[in-house]
C-alpha cells in the first residue's frame, strides 16, 4: 500500500478534517492496515493520557470563588481627573492631525491669496489680507515653496526668513509648527507602542 | 472538563463587561465557570495538585488586573488558559526543586489496594512524561489532549500558527510514544 495518510491521520484524530481531505483519509484507513494501526496507537496514547485522574482533594467551587475573591487588589473607581487624561491622551493623535491640517492650510490658503494679488485680481480686498511687502521678492519665493518638494522647502524658507519680511516669519514659524507636531506625533506612537509591549509581557 | 461554559456566549460576555467596570461578584461567576478547567490546565502543565490550586488563583489574579485589556475577539476561556500556562511555567519554575511527584494524592477509592497502588504508579509514570516534554510541546498537548481545543483554539491561546501547533502535538505525540512504550503495550 502507499500513498499513506500518516500526514493527516493525527488531525483525522484529533476531529480537525473536514470535506474531501476527511473522506480521503477515511478512505484509505479503510483498506490501509499501517496507516489504520498507526490511528489505533495514537487512540491508545489518548486513552492512556487521559486515564490519569483529575488532582484529589480540590476546595470546592464555592471555596475557590471565595479564595480568589480575598486575593483580588482592590481597583477603585479611577478620579475624573485621571479618566479626563486617559481619554486626552488616547484623542492626542486626532489633536496633532487636526493641527497639521489647520498648519498645512494656513499654508495653501496665503499661497492662493498671493497668487491672487500677483496675478491682480481681488483689488483692495486681498491686499488688505495681506501684510505690505518690502522688497517683494518673498512673494514670488512663497509662491514656488507652496508647490516645492521637500528639498527645497528648507533653503526656500530660509531665503524668505533672511528677507526679514512679517510673512517669512510666519511662514517659518508653520514650517516649524509642522515639523514640531510631526515629532510630537511620532513620539506619541513610540510611547503607544511602548506601553503596548509592556501590558503585553504582563498577560503573555 | 472539556467543556467548562455552562454560560451562554451573551452572559459571559455581559459578565465580562461588568466584571471590567469593577464588579467583584460577576467576576466571581467567571471564576466559578472556568475554574475547572484553569485548574486542570495547570496541574498537567506542572504535574503538582497542591501548587495547581495556588496556580490557578494566581492566574485569576492575574486576568482580574489585566480585565481591562480582554478584548472578546477570541474566546474568554483562551485568553484565561494562556494566563494559566505561563502561571503553570512560572510555578514549575520557582518550585522545580521541591515538587515530589510521588507524593501527590492520586488514588481511586473504587479500586483495591493494589489496584490503586498500580494506578498510582502508572499516573506518576505518565506525569513525569508529560513534564519531560519541552514547556512548547507540553502546553500544546495539554490544550489538546486534555482540555479537547481545536487546534485553532490552541493557536489563538499560545499565539502560535496552527502549522506550529500540528509540529508541536506530533513531537510530544512521538515522545510520549517512546517515554510510555510500556505502558501503552499494558493496554
Amino acid at each position: 500500500m502507499t500513498d499513506h495518510v500518516t500526514t493527516w491521520l493525527e488531525a483525522y484524530h484529533d476531529g480537525e478534517l473536514q470535506g474531501h481531505r476527511l473522506h480521503q483519509v477515511e478512505a484509505h484507513l479503510a483498506r490501509c492496515e499501517t496507516c489504520y494501526q498507526e490511528l489505533r496507537r495514537l487512540e491508545e496514547l489518548t486513552t492512556l493520557l487521559q486515564s490519569e485522574p483529575a488532582p484529589a482533594g480540590l476546595m470546592s467551587a464555592d471555596r475557590f470563588v471565595q479564595a480568589v475573591g480575598l486575593r483580588l487588589p482592590r481597583r477603585p473607581e479611577r478620579p475624573a481627573w485621571q479618566r479626563a487624561l486617559k481619554v486626552g491622551w488616547q484623542l492626542t493623535p486626532l489633536g496633532l492631525l487636526g493641527a497639521w491640517a489647520f498648519a498645512q492650510t494656513v499654508l495653501v490658503v496665503t499661497g492662493i491669496l498671493l497668487m491672487t494679488r500677483w496675478l491682480g485680481l481681488g483689488g483692495d480686498l486681498i491686499a488688505s489680507l495681506l501684510p505690505a511687502s518690502r522688497g517683494g521678492s518673498w512673494s514670488g519665493e512663497l509662491l514656488s515653496l507652496s508647490g516645492a518638494g521637500l528639498s527645497d522647502v528648507v533653503p526656500t524658507a530660509w531665503r524668505i526668513l533672511s528677507s526679514g519680511g512679517p510673512l517669512g516669519w510666519r511662514v517659518t514659524l508653520t514650517l516649524f509648527a509642522l515639523a514640531v507636531i510631526g515629532l510630537l506625533y511620532w513620539s506619541w506612537l513610540a510611547s503607544w507602542w511602548v506601553g503596548h509591549q509592556r501590558l503585553n509581557a504582563e498577560v503573555r | 472538563m472539556k467543556d467548562p461554559a455552562s454560560l451562554s456566549a451573551e452572559a459571559e460576555l455581559d459578565l465580562i463587561s461588568r466584571a471590567q467596570q469593577g464588579d467583584r461578584q460577576a467576576f466571581g461567576e467567571l471564576v466559578r465557570t472556568h475554574r475547572a478547567g484553569v485548574i486542570n490546565v495547570v496541574y498537567r502543565m506542572s504535574g503538582n495538585a497542591n501548587l495547581a490550586e495556588d496556580a490557578a488563583q494566581e492566574t485569576f489574579i492575574r486576568a482580574w488586573t489585566n480585565l481591562s485589556r480582554y478584548r472578546p475577539r477570541s474566546p474568554f476561556r483562551n485568553w484565561v488558559y494562556r494566563i494559566a500556562t505561563n502561571a503553570a511555567l512560572d510555578m514549575v519554575r520557582r518550585e522545580r526543586e521541591t515538587v515530589n511527584l510521588e507524593a501527590l494524592p492520586l488514588t481511586n477509592p473504587g479500586d483495591g489496594p493494589e489496584a490503586a497502588v498500580l494506578a498510582e504508579e502508572r499516573s506518576a509514570r505518565v506525569r513525569q512524561a508529560v513534564l519531560a516534554l519541552p514547556a512548547a510541546s507540553r502546553a500544546v498537548l495539554v490544550l489538546r489532549e486534555y482540555e479537547g481545543l481545536s487546534y485553532r483554539d490552541i493557536a489563538d491561546t499560545l499565539r502560535i500558527p496552527i502549522g506550529t501547533v500540528m509540529s508541536r502535538l506530533n513531537y510530544a505525540r512521538n515522545r510520549l510514544r517512546q517515554l510510555l512504550a510500556l505502558e501503552l503495550e499494558e493496554l
